[in-house]
């Protein structure tokens, strides 16, 4: 496997990663989207249904800070090609989006962690802290001001 | 430790989850500024102000200091430290839970 973190210098709003992976995309598309393959790789879940709005948790143990809960709501759906969700955690905020494209060694996954849009922002209810706020900017103000 | 959520990062979250806020917050982060600037600059109330400076100082954002009859306020440098650590949380949960997906992979029917 290659992993290559892409998240551009200095930037704080998005995270993101590239994997090469020699593995076709109707399976990685299986681990992206059943939930008992989800569950060994990424967090457990029991459902997720792949309709857009469609709401969904992952559920892992409480840990000191965290009560475990992921709660998502799924975005967009683009069978073997795009699968993105609001990925709640702790109160923040933040859209997960997996990509697959066809790459010379099988399959590249590109996984990006984004600020939430606020404009999207809707029937999601609590208070939520979207991750955006934390720009680069204010990091880099901070830099100015020590 | 992988979802923050400690206290002390929610505070800040909340802290500068309010616009007007954040806008206060980067007015300070340019130099240190005394309240009747802010009261000046965004044309709220001064009682509206210094409720939001006290948020950002309960947050461990902003520190006041008294000079004569103003308050001077300035950015507390290590402040915002909590959230750049949140940051490196996820990027070692995305690494490792990278390498669990190709290890399930190869073991998953084709």
């Amino acid at each position: 496997m290659t992993l290559t973190e892409t998240t551009s210098p200095g930037q704080t709003t998005t995270l993101s990663f590239e994997l090469e992976l020699s593995h076709p995309r109707e399976k990685i598309w299986r681990a992206l989207t059943e939930p008992r393959l989800l569950s060994e790789w990424l967090l457990p879940i029991v459902e997720l249904r792949l309709e857009p709005g469609a709401a969904f948790e992952f559920r892992a143990p409480e840990q000191p800070g965290w009560d475990g809960l992921v709660s998502c709501r799924l975005l967009e759906s683009r069978e073997g090609e795009l699968l993105s969700y609001r990925w709640v955690a702790g109160g923040i905020d933040t859209v997960m989006t997996f990509t697959l494209a066809a790459s010379a060694s099988g399959t590249r996954l590109s996984i990006v962690q984004s600020g939430f849009n606020e404009a999207q922002k809707q029937n999601f209810g609590g208070a939520r802290y979207g991750w955006k706020m934390m720009t680069g900017r204010l990091i880099e103000l901070l830099g100015r001001a020590s | 430790m992988l979802f923050m959520s400690a206290p002390l990062e929610n505070e800040i979250f909340r802290a500068l989850a309010d616009p007007s806020r954040r806008a206060i917050f980067e007015a300070i982060a340019n130099g240190e500024t005394a309240v009747k600037d802010l009261t000046a600059r965004f044309a709220i109330s001064q009682p509206a102000v210094s409720q939001h400076l006290a948020a950002l100082k309960e947050a461990g954002l902003v520190v006041g200091r008294r000079e004569g009859r103003s308050t001077l306020y300035r950015v507390e440098p290590r402040g915002l430290e909590p959230l750049v650590d949140w940051i490196s949380h996820y990027r070692a949960f995305w690494t490792e839970r990278a390498e669990r997906l190709e290890k399930l992979l190869e073991k998953m029917d084709p």
